[in-house]
């Protein structure tokens, strides 16, 4: 009875000479244990995502039906609408902020951190801090900041005498208002990278540096010639993750930006096209492009940026 | 002298890393406690001077603004409890026992199940958010407790699977082959040993995975359409837009801080496992 396989394995135990020569098979077990995952994998991943795929060739629209496939209609109609290519510039910015601000911050962050200090554990708590807010909650307590009337960014500019007046920040200037967007979301993405360089530094053997230091090698040497180059996979999929992150960039448009075309991204356009307008159709479309060029741009990253590391 | 310059430097640049991670905490937290006319004075004001509660009573429903501003603060706290909560058992459940099988156990199509499910990984919000919405439109799920935890489980298994695997990959095996030669089956080795190892695992991926639910916006925002289910975030979203006095949006942003921020005090160990664990590799 008290064989290992118990109770679930059907027929006699096999003997250890059959078991090394063919891989075990452990019965029904497995399949009861991946069961849960595989049915929500498909049906809440898999399947919503084959949808999208389809429906971004179809007219679906509940205002004006019928649905009927369409070919590239939805994307033609995508591309001619101006406030979508705007979205879609607009969506580059942030990427484009969204990455070089991440990983500086977080590169930078983790260089500070990489020697053990006392109280190094406290200040990697504060670090981590802004990753676990809502982007919601970030985005209510920046507008606070960034307030025209009221606001601490006018308020200092204006004592250090770098503005005469206050001057509304959201909503005026496009890039300007897409970096402080992009700022806030750095606030909450920067802990990630902090901890991926982090870790990767902590795996660099100190008689790197030591041998370094007997060559002679000042600080600034042993960064640009160990610590980041060492590094060099960790910050990759920093600016990988940054990447995605900030192409989905939504709650922090949402609540800085709301509907307004200056600072709209894919995402909220994606939201006010499907959700207010109700053209699903057109939702769809971008849904597509935006996943295929998420896809794509975090492969390229990984692929340029992404080098194996060997020590020793 | 040099060194001592650059040590200067470190704390200085130290010191910038705790304001620009700490002070719009700070900011938002001042200004909840002071009077309305402190927060808009100009220039600003730095410190709250004397504390005033106002604005939290008000949201709590005590005081003469609570009427428009509080608009179910507390409702939308417990919804956004019951919906990471939810998400996070539900999300353990299910990638616990899938992430075993593919780091222990012997079956067909493992490679290609685990594959199908780490690719899901890559898979951005757009890919899902339509067609997610429709889905649960259809099964009447819309506005429902089910639905947003079903939703979100979906979208958190993936990575706490990955984190998962990778804490039972990190395992010795030769606890459960102790296990085996003690007489006990693959399920209570399991339940005995592997389990009871991997706690430290276990707990980092409940926490990464709550935090994820207590963050969640755009699929509340589409799923809830009314205050029922409404989690704090939307909730927020919605003061914000609305003619509510400052001091009290701010301190509705701070009560949506205050879990998350007990959460990293004392459980930041944790959350560097889980995001190292599922990041590297």
């Amino acid at each position: 009875m008290n064989t290992p396989t118990g109770p679930l394995s059907s027929g006699p135990a096999p003997s250890a000479a059959l078991r090394r020569r063919r891989p075990r098979r452990d019965g029904a077990l497995p399949y009861a244990l991946v069961a849960p995952l595989v049915v929500f994998i498909g049906a809440l991943a898999i399947y919503p995502t084959v949808l999208t795929i389809i429906e971004a060739f179809f007219h679906s629209d509940p205002l004006t039906p019928p649905n009927h496939f369409v070919g590239l209609g939805n994307f033609s109609a995508l591309f001619e609408n101006a406030e979508v290519r705007h979205s879609m510039e607009n969506t580059a910015w942030y990427a484009l902020f969204g990455v070089v601000l991440t990983v500086a911050f977080g590169t930078g962050i983790a260089l500070l951190l990489q020697r053990p200090f006392r109280g190094r554990g406290v200040l990697l708590a504060i670090v981590i801090l802004p990753w676990a807010l809502p982007g919601v909650v970030e985005g209510v307590i920046w507008s606070w900041i960034y307030n025209p009337t009221f606001g601490v960014l006018d308020s200092v500019l204006k004592s250090a005498h770098l503005i005469g007046q206050y001057q509304l920040f959201i909503g005026s200037h496009q890039i300007e208002t897409i970096l402080l967007i992009a700022l806030v979301q750095a606030w909450q993405i920067t802990p990630l990278a902090a901890l991926l360089v982090l870790a990767a530094t902590q795996a660099i053997p100190d008689e790197l540096y030591e041998s370094a230091r007997v060559d002679g090698a000042n600080w600034y040497q042993h960064i640009t010639r160990i610590t980041l180059p060492l590094a060099r996979p960790a910050i990759a999929i920093a600016a990988a993750e940054a990447l995605v992150m900030s192409i989905n960039i939504f709650d922090q448009v949402y609540v800085l930006n709301a509907a307004a075309t200056t600072g709209s991204s894919l995402m909220s356009q994606t939201y006010f096209i499907t959700f207010q307008d109700l053209n699903f159709g057109q939702g769809y479309a971008i849904s597509l492009f935006a996943t295929v060029a998420t896809i794509l741009l975090s492969l390229l990253i990984l692929k340029v940026v992404y080098r194996k590391v060997e020590f020793s | 002298m040099r060194r001592r310059a650059g040590k200067v430097a470190r704390v200085i640049a130290l010191g910038i890393v705790v304001v620009w991670s700490l002070f719009p905490i700070y900011w938002a937290l001042k200004t909840s406690l002071s009077t309305n006319v402190a927060a808009q004075s100009t220039p600003v004001q730095w410190w709250p001077g004397h504390l005033n509660f106002t604005a939290y009573q008000a949201l709590f429903g005590a005081g003469p603004e609570s009427q428009d501003a509080a608009g179910g603060i507390a409702r939308s706290l417990i919804n956004i409890t019951v919906e990471a909560t939810g998400a996070t058992i539900l999300t353990l459940v299910v990638s616990v026992l899938g992430a075993y099988a593919f780091a222990r156990l012997h079956f067909r199509l493992k490679g290609a199940l685990f594959y199908a499910v780490i690719a899901t990984l890559m898979l951005p919000v757009y890919a899902t958010l339509i067609p997610l919405y429709r889905i649960m439109a259809d099964l009447r799920l819309v506005d429902t407790y089910a639905g947003i935890i079903l939703v979100y489980t979906s979208g958190f298994i993936p990575l706490a699977m990955w984190i998962m695997y990778n804490v039972f990959m990190a395992l010795p095996r030769a606890i459960e082959e102790a296990a085996f030669i003690d007489g006990a089956s693959t399920m209570q080795a399991f339940r005995k040993v592997v389990l009871p190892t991997a706690r430290p695992g276990i707990a980092a991926t409940a926490i990464v995975t709550f935090l994820f639910g207590w963050s969640q916006f755009i699929f509340p925002l589409v799923l809830s359409s009314s205050s029922s289910t409404q989690p704090l975030t939307v909730l927020l979203a919605a003061i914000d837009s609305r003619d509510v006095p400052y001091t009290i949006i701010n301190a509705a942003a701070i009560v949506a801080v205050a879990i998350p921020a007990v959460i990293v005090f004392f459980l930041n160990r944790w959350i560097v496992t889980g995001i190292t664990a599922g990041s590297v590799k």
